[in-house]
Parts: C-alpha cells; structure tokens; sequence
C-alpha cells in the first residue's frame, strides 16, 4: 500500500510563495493498494489535482470511492472541481458521517447549488452516490477494510483505519484532543465545564481512537496547531503533533505523519516544525514524518524511510 | 485613489510556483481613498492576506470601519469571508453590500456559509464584529463613505454578477468580472455605460480566444471581450483579471503580449502585489 499526499493544508487554500514547498491546497489523499485499488480520503482543494491525474490514467467508466472525515469546507471544497465528476459513466461514492439535520446528498450537493457554484453536483454526467458510516461499523469497499472512528471534532468527524495489502494506515483528522473540550452539536467560542459524563466520553472515544490505531503502521494526524497556538484556541477542534505523538506512542505505531498544517504556517516554519518532531518521535521510537504536498509514503515498508 | 489587487484568480485558488508572479488567490480587490478610508471588493482568498495587514491597524483594537461590495456568491468571491479575522474583533463595524442571488437572499446565503456542518462558526450571529448585511437591487448607485458606486446586472452563465463602477477622489475604477455576454464584441449597454472613460477597467478575461470555444455559456469571457469594452467605452487603462486556474505565469503573460498586439488601450493582466496608483 501506498500513500499519497494532494492537499495537506488545514482550513482554507493558501497559495503563495510562503508554502510552495509543503503545498497550499487542503486536505486530500490517496491510497493505493500494490494491485492498484484506489481509495480518497477527504476532498479538499487537493482533489483536483488528483482528479486530473486520474482522468490521465484513463479506464472509462470507473468506480471511484471517496471518504469524508466531515463536511467542512476545507474538507469538500475540491468536490466541484474533481474531472471525473463530468465524465459520463463514472460512478462516485461518498461516504460520509450524518452530522447535521439534512441528508447527505442536501449538505453535501449543497456546495454546488446556483449561488454558491455554477453547475450542481446533481447535474454532472457521471453517478453520484451517498453512504452513510457509522464509527466502528467496518466497511469492505474493493480491496480495503475500513474502519471508521469517532473524532473530537465540532459536530462530529471521524478517522479511518484502512487494512490492505497485509498492513495498516490510518487517517485522523479533523480532531481535538480528548482531555479539556468535548465538542458536541452547538457553537463553543471557548472553554466550557465538563461533566462527568463528558469526561466519561472523552475517554471512551480517546480509547476506542488508541484500540483502533493499535499496531497500525502509518498515521495520519490533524496536527494544525504548535503548542503555544493550541494554547490560545483550545475549542477550534485541532490537535498539536505532541498530542499526536502521545497517542501513537500509546498505540504502538511506527511512522506518524504530521497533517492540516495550519494556514499560518510558512514553509520555513515548517522545517522546523518537522525537524523539532523528528527528533522527538526517535525518543519515543517513532518516526516522524511531515507530510508535502505531492509526497508519497510506502506503508509497511520494511527499510527506514 | 490606490487599488491592491488580493486576489486575480478565477473559481479555484491554485497554488504552486508556476503562479507566483500573478498570484493563486481568489478575487478580492481594496480601493483606498487619498483620505485613507477603505472599500473592499469581494472575499476570495485573496481577502485573508488584507486581513492579516488590517489587523495590524485599528481592525486589531476593534476600531475598524469597512464596506465589502460582493458581486456575487460564487464561492471564489466568498471563500475567504470564514477566515477574515476583522471579522472576529468586538467593536469592528463591517458592512457587506451586495444584491440577492437569484431566488435567495445573500442573507440566507452566507448564513448557509457558516451553517454548522459547513463551519466551526455556526452561523453569522458568531462573528464577534457584528455584521451587517445590506441588500441592493442592482441598478441603483449609492455611496459608501467617500465612494460613490453606480451598478448594474450584468449576465455570468446561469447566474447574474453585479458589476461596479466606483468613483473616489476624482478617479474612476469599473469592476466587471464574471461577466458573459452573448457575443464577445458585442458588449451590453449597461456594462459600456458603467465603463464609460473608467481610469481603470478590471475586466472578466479567464479565457484565451482558443479556450473560449470549448467554454461558451459558462458564464466568463475571452480577452477579446475585455478589449472591447475598454475601446467601446474609451476607458484609460484595462486590467485582465479573474485568470484561469490552470494559466500559468507564462501563459498570462502570452495572453497579454497578444491583447497589446490588438489593441491600442494601455492594458496588463492584474497581479497579487503592491498598491497602484489610479
Ligand atoms: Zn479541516
Ligand atoms: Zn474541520
Ligand atoms: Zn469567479
């Protein structure tokens, strides 16, 4: 299996010279598997960029599959502008958690409706399709198992597990970590006290987070924030790569991969961001590694990296 | 009157070094009276780099004023609004004018925007500033501080754009962008009038002539379509903006070098950048 990286960046697309390096567009990725099955994770700005090469790769009509962690913008805002979208035949299934009170097709379709984009997702030439996940009720599509998982996130999101090729990668974002907010279905424009059983949740979701990265090989993180930005919007629903770190170490992961790069952050920032968390993660024996624009991963590669 | 271009990019923000010099930012446009009073066109992506420059200054102690013209609610002129930190700031009073988008209030519009499965914010009712929405029927002139703006409808596939033409200090810039019209060198009457001997038309020109033939009716303009605005209404300088994601620098730069060859109007292809001087 491997993983490739088309949109890292966290909230909105930030194009300029400031991130030429690590890549402007939002979150987008791809898995494939050694046999050539192709699973989407997310579909941020970086989703044209992929449809683009899969239309180049041919192979009319085709089943494509795309899962959804949430429907923020910065997380379907590629959607419209996918090409295999209007190309007549292609079928595309979106999964996606229900969060809000409407159907997946209203929230989702919704981005392309005649205020807001020029043609309707229900208007293109190849076949939409939606389907519900449901965190914990594993999937079987082509030649992936996956496992959603319930994330700390406003309104609900959920990670993926995905099993193929005899290894493991995982995908977690959006998400705040699990000690002081417990993000719900209303607004938080700060800290609010939690109950005993919101800390009860938090934990339950926290370990049902750590069982399911459990000797997974590669993860993906939300680490949008530094520690002292964390420190200052602890109810945006975001994570800082030590709160990753501390999961992965728990769960026994190999490789974390730093992800949703927040939109303030420069490229040399981040080379020191990565640098900083490299050498930390060999402390604790995992490998750090900060994900580009355009990078691709093998998982369950043998060889250090 | 001074104009910064935020954002030239048309629908989608593209990032990467084949578009450094022009820039991967989504429309948005700041005009600055000689007074130093403000007036922001639309809220691209473009509109998050002004942000971080407004709250150096009083937007940052809410003490911020500033109108925003929206010409329409395509989400290339509105993406940046979630992220617009004034936006965020007690006290900042920020007014966005605009007209309603066909059957829908721009009201209902942004508030589906910031609909809680959307966005973190939940909702307008959440932008610390408090923000007031001003509906217009387009058409109508108004002023807004010192600037005087006239309007009109203009046609953008199957949707309408408000077009503007803004007067302050004497000068005159026309924002015509996301504009079709039925035949390219047959420019509406109501857009000619809005450009009449403009300082500075920003016009509409995500198309090269070649690129146009396979995009016919999807609401935006060839090059050519801007130049004959800017002869017809005998404007001084033309501006070629709301280029294509997939133009390159280089290619921008070849539709200009061909735009100079056709026509005698002084024209350039608007960049991300400094302010210019109207
Ligand atoms: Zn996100
Ligand atoms: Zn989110
Ligand atoms: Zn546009």
């Amino acid at each position: 299996m491997k993983i490739t990286f088309w949109g890292v960046r966290g909230s909105y697309p930030v194009p300029g010279a400031a991130t030429v390096r690590y890549g402007g567009q939002t979150s987008c990725v791809e898995i494939r598997t050694e046999s050539g099955g192709c699973l989407i994770v997310d579909a941020g700005t970086g989703l044209r960029a992929l449809g683009q090469k899969l239309s180049r790769e041919g192979g009319v009509p085709r089943q494509f599959h795309v899962l959804l962690s949430h429907v923020h913008w910065d997380h379907i805002q590629g959607l419209p502008f996918f090409e295999p979208a209007y190309i007549p035949g292609n079928r595309i299934a979106v999964y996606a958690l229900l969060t809000a009170a409407d159907e997946l097709d209203q929230v989702i379709g919704g981005i392309t409706r005649h205020e807001f984009f020029p043609m309707p997702l229900e208007r293109v030439p190849a076949q939409f399709q939606f389907i519900e996940v449901k965190p914990t009720v594993a999937m079987d599509i082509e030649d992936f198992h996956v496992l959603p998982i319930a994330l700390n996130h406003p309104y609900g999101a959920v990670g993926y597990r995905v099993d193929a090729d005899g290894t493991s990668v995982a995908y977690v974002a959006d998400t705040a970590p699990f000690h002081e907010v417990l993000h719900k279905q209303h607004f938080l424009c700060g800290l609010e006290p939690l109950s005993h059983e919101d800390l009860a949740a938090l934990a339950a979701m926290r370990a049902g987070l750590v069982a399911a990265l459990r000797g997974v090989d590669t993860v993906v993180y939300d680490t949008h924030f530094l520690p002292e930005e964390y420190k200052r919007f602890p109810h945006y629903g975001h994570s800082t790569p030590d709160q990753a770190l501390e999961i992965c170490a728990e769960a026994g992961v190999r490789t974390l991969v730093l992800y949703h790069h927040a939109p303030s952050h420069s490229d040399d920032q981040m080379d020191e961001v990565a640098e900083r968390y490299r050498q930390l993660g060999k402390a604790q024996g995992i490998e750090v590694v900060t994900s580009q624009e355009g990078m691709t991963l093998m998982v369950g590669a043998q060889e250090p990296r | 009157m001074k104009l910064r271009f935020w954002g030239v990019r048309g629908s989608f923000a593209m990032c990467g070094r084949e578009v450094l010099r022009y820039g991967g930012n989504t429309t948005s446009i700041e005009l600055v009276a000689a007074s130093g009073t403000r007036l922001l066109i639309d809220l691209g992506t473009g509109a998050t780099e002004l942000a971080k420059l407004l709250m150096q200054g009083e937007f940052g102690r809410g003490q911020g004023e500033l109108p925003i013209l929206l010409s329409h609610t395509h989400l290339d002129h509105i993406q940046g609004l979630p992220f617009f930190t004034p936006f965020f700031v007690k006290g900042n009073r920020i007014r966005i004018v605009g007209a309603d988008p066909p059957g829908l209030s721009l009201q209902a519009t942004l508030q589906n925007q910031l609909a809680p499965h959307y966005s973190p914010l939940n909702g307008l009712e959440n932008l610390a500033a408090g923000v007031s929405i001003d509906t217009i029927v387009p058409g109508s002139t108004f002023t807004l501080g010192e600037f005087e703006v006239e309007t009109a409808l203009v046609p953008h596939g199957n949707m309408w754009t408000t077009a503007f033409r803004v007067t302050a200090d004497g000068k005159v810039v026309t924002f015509l962008s996301d504009v079709e019209y039925p035949e390219p060198e047959a420019p509406l009457p109501e857009a000619l009038h809005l450009a009449r001997h403009a300082d500075l038309l920003i016009h509409d020109a995500m198309h090269s002539d070649d690129d146009y033939q396979l995009r016919r009716g999807w609401g935006h303009s060839p090059a050519r379509a801007a130049i004959s605005v800017a002869e017809k209404a005998a404007v001084r300088r033309l501006a070629l903006f709301h280029h294509s994601p997939d133009a390159t620098d280089a290619m921008i730069d070849e539709t200009v070098w061909r735009a100079r060859a056709e026509t005698k109007i002084e024209l350039f292809a608007a960049a991300e950048g400094s302010y210019l001087e109207v």
